[in-house]
């Protein structure tokens, strides 16, 4: 009895330092363990803009997630991706079904397995959206965007950036998207869409090639 | 005017032709019902595609069988964007989520109709009408103006389709290559009065 009323005593003080560690890190950190706020934004900015206009192209393979977070169901898919610089994008999933997509300036080429469509952005708005978001990711540009308002967060071997739609189109498809770059390279790690739903998808890239020749023949339709 | 007169008989007698005209009632067989009605189908991902009026959609969808025995019809993009997240169970549909794009309601209830079709939710709590027709035996459950049939071939061994359909035409028919329930590996719906089809190819589990 006796010794259980002195742990109660002397463990108070650590209870409440835990306690508000906890309070303060959740609000410093929010819910990217391991990463804090970058300090100075503008030079940030000003950096991730030249650093990653350094990047002309990548080559890259990529995995990506999509969970439905409700209904406790995931389903992978793998592919390839390439871009180069400016505005040529090409996405090709090929595992478990075969789906591509080539973006070059405002023209885009949608092709599944039975079906191939030609279009240009400009004709839709939600494409047109999508498209630019995809561009500025891999290109860097995402923060000179004006659909999203962005916090950016960093450890010593990525950033984060956390992009929240402000646009009612983008609003309804996205509570946010999470952007990770490496510190080294300033090419993307992983790119995150999460749905007001709580669903989410993630793309993983992997094996990335940066700088390297490749041929407008890839982005050609 | 002849002509003229000729046609509007011949097109009032060709719109009167129904569909059905050639099922015969018969007895009911619940032997051939409990083997073989569509009335479970596990949770599996399509590969899809929706093609409306010369508009085409692809993606994958999500047939999820919940706990509880209710449907929940996921469908996204190739690139994780949902398009709509329906939940269906026995006399409820809740829209769950749905693209602004596609919230309109002759599209929400037309999907409403062809996926209750696809899970077997009108043949889930009933008794079923049989009819003959040649080679094949018609299953059918009426609900409101509509009928939804599961045809089965002649000796009830397999599965041949779904129908949807008024006393008169025929407006829904699914297909099912492959293997059928509870795992169908593929469907073909097809509206018959105006330009859609919806096809899914079932995803391998890794």
């Amino acid at each position: 009895m006796y010794s259980n009323f002195t742990l109660s005593i002397s463990a108070k003080p650590w209870l409440l330092a835990f306690g508000l560690f906890v309070i303060v890190s959740g609000q410093t950190f929010s819910q990217y363990a391991g990463y804090s706020a970058v300090a100075d934004l503008p030079s940030f900015r000003k950096e991730f803009s030249s650093k990653s206009a350094s990047v002309t192209s990548i080559q890259s393979s990529f995995t990506q997630e999509k969970v439905l977070t409700a209904l406790t169901e995931k389903i992978a898919s793998t592919g390839s991706f390439w871009f180069k610089r400016s505005n040529k994008v090409r996405i090709e999933y090929v595992k478990p079904f075969t789906y591509l997509v080539v973006i070059n300036g405002d023209k885009i080429l949608v092709r599944d397995e039975q079906n191939e469509n030609r279009f240009n952005t400009k004709s839709n708005k939600m494409f047109q959206q999508v498209n630019r978001i995809m561009v500025d990711c891999v290109q860097g540009t995402i923060l000179e965007s004006k659909d999203f308002s962005t916090r950016v967060f960093e450890n010593d071997r990525a950033y984060l950036m956390e992009m929240t739609p402000s646009e009612k189109t983008l609003r309804g498809l996205f509570q946010t998207i999470v952007l990770t770059v490496d510190k080294r390279d300033y090419s993307a790690n992983t790119i995150e869409m999460n749905e007001p739903s709580g669903d989410k998808t993630t793309i993983l890239f992997t094996d990335k090639k940066l700088n390297t020749q490749i041929s407008d023949a890839v982005f050609a339709f | 005017m002849r002509c003229l007169l000729f046609s509007i008989i011949c097109g009032l007698l060709f719109c009167c032709i129904s569909d059905y005209r050639h099922l015969q009632a018969a007895q009911p067989d619940a032997v051939c019902t409990d083997r073989i009605a569509p009335l479970h189908i596990e949770t599996a991902w399509y590969d899809a595609s929706i093609d409306v009026m010369n508009n085409h959609i692809s993606g994958l969808l999500l047939i999820k069988d919940m706990p509880d025995g209710s449907h929940r019809i996921v469908f996204t993009n190739e690139v994780g964007v949902t398009f709509f997240d329906f939940g269906f169970s026995a006399g409820s549909f809740k829209v769950h989520s749905i693209l602004s794009q596609l919230d309109k309601k002759p599209v929400v209830e037309t999907l409403r109709k062809d996926f209750e079709l696809i899970i077997g939710l009108p043949f889930q709590k009933a008794s079923f009408n049989r009819y003959l027709a040649g080679d094949e035996i018609y299953f059918g459950v009426t609900q409101k103006k509509e009928t939804a049939y599961f045809i089965t071939s002649k000796d009830c061994a397999s599965l041949q389709r779904l129908e949807l359909g008024t006393k008169r035409k025929r407006k829904v028919s699914v297909r099912m290559p492959g293997s059928g329930y509870p795992s169908p590996d593929r469907f073909e719906l097809e509206h018959h009065t105006f330009n859609m089809k919806i096809n899914l190819k079932r995803i391998p589990k890794e």
